[in-house]
């Protein structure tokens, strides 16, 4: 069953296009990570998804709802990020005790828990949180207000690293023991890898790719090797990134539809065959030029 | 994990108790702009004099009138901040829809204004009683401490409907300057502008028919049903045009 279905989802803000034809659809309880470059399009769709902003054209269902203005969807969906409302004319204790009130799964045990391992103080207010600090009571009314639809945008903004890798580790708990969809954007691929079930790569305000991370992680390879060597098995092939290493080797990641016989010869030729992390291919699938920052400098 | 259903009557009451909590704050500054209010009536409103041979005759008046007023503009400013971004989106963290925020906020401003008014008549004793005790004065005729219970209701509620009146046009006002910043210059032009062409024309035109249309009604029951009415007309004016509004940070 599906949670998030959008069709041809575009988003204009006066002449400029947020998103154009997004179409994808996310399945109940599963770790999604929305992956992209800045100003790809990640947070005008978890916008869209919350119902707090309106797409231009195109088809959104949440819950199988039109989520702008649906109090169904509100009631179901948390959108957390690091510039999330709350008001400075309560304290932190308060607005825990005004967020129970309004999600009916809020886990108050959970909250509780969380508030004192942070060490927060319950007479503090939002707007005297350093950044991370922010970040982190964010989390906190993200994970126990246990809505079947979460949606963390940059969550770890400010955090620092103790805090960043406890938050995926509760994160992980909770959703073992209360499984919910969750969508989860973050410029650190590397850092959520162990997290996610699918992701979902955007580019340009377009899905460039929605699969498994165990299929992203087949999806391409890096050869490593003399440039003419290299040259002779990729030229009918899709390179994703090049570079030089040494004096004479090449370094490229190219799509992987090499078959065994292949790859065995590709070794006795010399080519070092290695795996490409996901977080570099998913820049070096971003990347507008094949050399990255080196082609400005060339 | 099971989806919870809200109908828009649960999440308006939920979001109006919030708020009752969250801007209580909003007293402070009733109580404050209240006090400033009676240490400007301790002049009188109104004075007149006269004298003859070997007398005079000065005669001060104190009254909350000018409490009222200014509960008035404390309406209206504070009905222009709960339109504005901060208040708008503290309602989206927790569980809303455009309709649901709005219906809240006219609810909180009515009760505000019960609140407000309810202040604002305690101070009329309060002023006749500094004016006893503190300020030289031969003589106090007093007008009314000790009205009826007819009237003091009926005061409490005309001035519990100004003051609604006043946070319904202060919302509306809000709203459009939220639609676009424009108005936020365009309104207060248009208001002075009138009002300085009013003056030099010499006669009375719009915001004078205005005000004798509100402030000098004779009937209860007509002055009711005109502010009923017109904050209806604001608050629905404000309902229909802010229910596209996003939620952008």
């Amino acid at each position: 069953m599906s949670v998030i279905d959008c069709i041809n989802v575009t988003k204009r803000y006066g002449r400029e296009t947020a998103l154009e034809n997004l179409t994808f659809s996310i399945e109940k309880n599963k770790i999604t990570g929305i992956i992209g470059r800045n100003g790809a399009g990640k947070t005008t769709t978890l916008k869209i998804l919350a119902g707090y902003i309106q797409e231009s054209s195109g088809d959104v269902k949440v819950f199988s709802e039109h989520p702008f203005n649906s109090l169904m969807v509100s009631a179901n969906t948390i959108f957390v990020d690091d510039q999330m409302n709350l008001p400075s004319s309560l304290n932190l204790a308060e607005i825990l005790n005004n967020a129970e009130m309004f999600y009916e799964n809020w886990d108050c045990e959970l909250a509780e828990r969380l508030f004192s391992y942070f060490s927060f103080h319950p007479k503090q207010t939002h707007d005297q949180l350093s950044k991370g600090k922010k970040s982190t009571f964010n989390m906190i009314i993200g994970l126990a207000s246990r809505c079947a639809l979460t949606i963390f945008d940059e969550p770890t903004t400010g955090m620092d690293a103790a805090v960043r890798s406890d938050f995926y580790r509760a994160l992980l708990k909770d959703y073992l023991a209360h499984p919910r969809t969750i969508l989860l954007s973050s410029h650190h691929l590397n850092e959520i890898e162990e997290l996610l079930e699918d992701i979902l790569l955007l580019k340009d305000g377009q899905v460039y790719l929605h699969m498994s991370l165990m299929e992203l992680k087949e999806l391409a390879v890096g050869l490593t090797g003399k440039k003419d060597e290299i040259q002779k098995w990729i030229s009918n092939k899709e390179v994703y990134y090049e570079s030089r290493v040494g004096i004479n080797d090449n370094y490229v990641v190219v799509e992987n539809t090499f078959t065994k016989e292949e790859l065995a010869k590709l070794t006795a030729t010399g080519i070092t065959i290695s795996q490409v992390a996901s977080n570099d291919l998913c820049v070096y699938l971003t990347n507008t030029s094949k050399g990255g920052i080196d082609d400005v400098f060339k | 994990m099971s989806l919870n259903n809200v109908t828009l009557a649960t999440a308006t009451k939920k979001l109006y108790k919030y708020k009752l909590k969250a801007n209580i704050g909003l007293l402070n500054s009733l109580v404050f702009l209240q006090l400033i209010a009676v240490l400007f009536s301790l002049n009188g409103v109104g004075q007149m004099g006269t004298g003859g041979n070997g007398f005079s005759i000065n005669v001060y008046y104190y009254s909350s009138t000018l409490v009222i007023a200014f509960t008035m503009l404390w309406a209206f400013i504070h009905s222009i901040f709960l339109t504005t971004k901060t208040f708008r989106y503290d309602d989206f963290t927790f569980v809303s829809n455009r309709i649901a925020s709005n219906l809240s906020n006219m609810v909180f401003l009515a009760t505000a204004s019960l609140i407000a008014a309810l202040f604002a008549m305690f101070t009329s004793p309060l002023l006749k009683v500094i004016a006893y005790f503190l300020l030289d004065h031969e003589v106090l005729l007093e007008t009314g401490i000790f009205y009826s219970p007819t009237e003091l209701l009926l005061g409490f509620a005309a001035t519990t409907l100004y003051i609604f009146l006043f946070s319904a046009l202060g919302y509306f006002v809000g709203t459009l300057i939220q639609l676009s910043k424009l108005f936020g210059i365009l309104l207060p032009v248009i208001f002075f502008g009138t009002l300085f062409v009013e003056a030099r024309a010499g006669q009375s035109n719009l915001l004078i028919t205005m005000g004798t249309f509100i402030f000098t009604e004779s009937s209860f029951l007509l002055f009711i049903i005109k502010v009923v009415c017109l904050s209806s007309l604001l608050f629905g004016s404000s309902l229909f045009l802010s229910n596209k509004l996003e939620v952008k940070q």
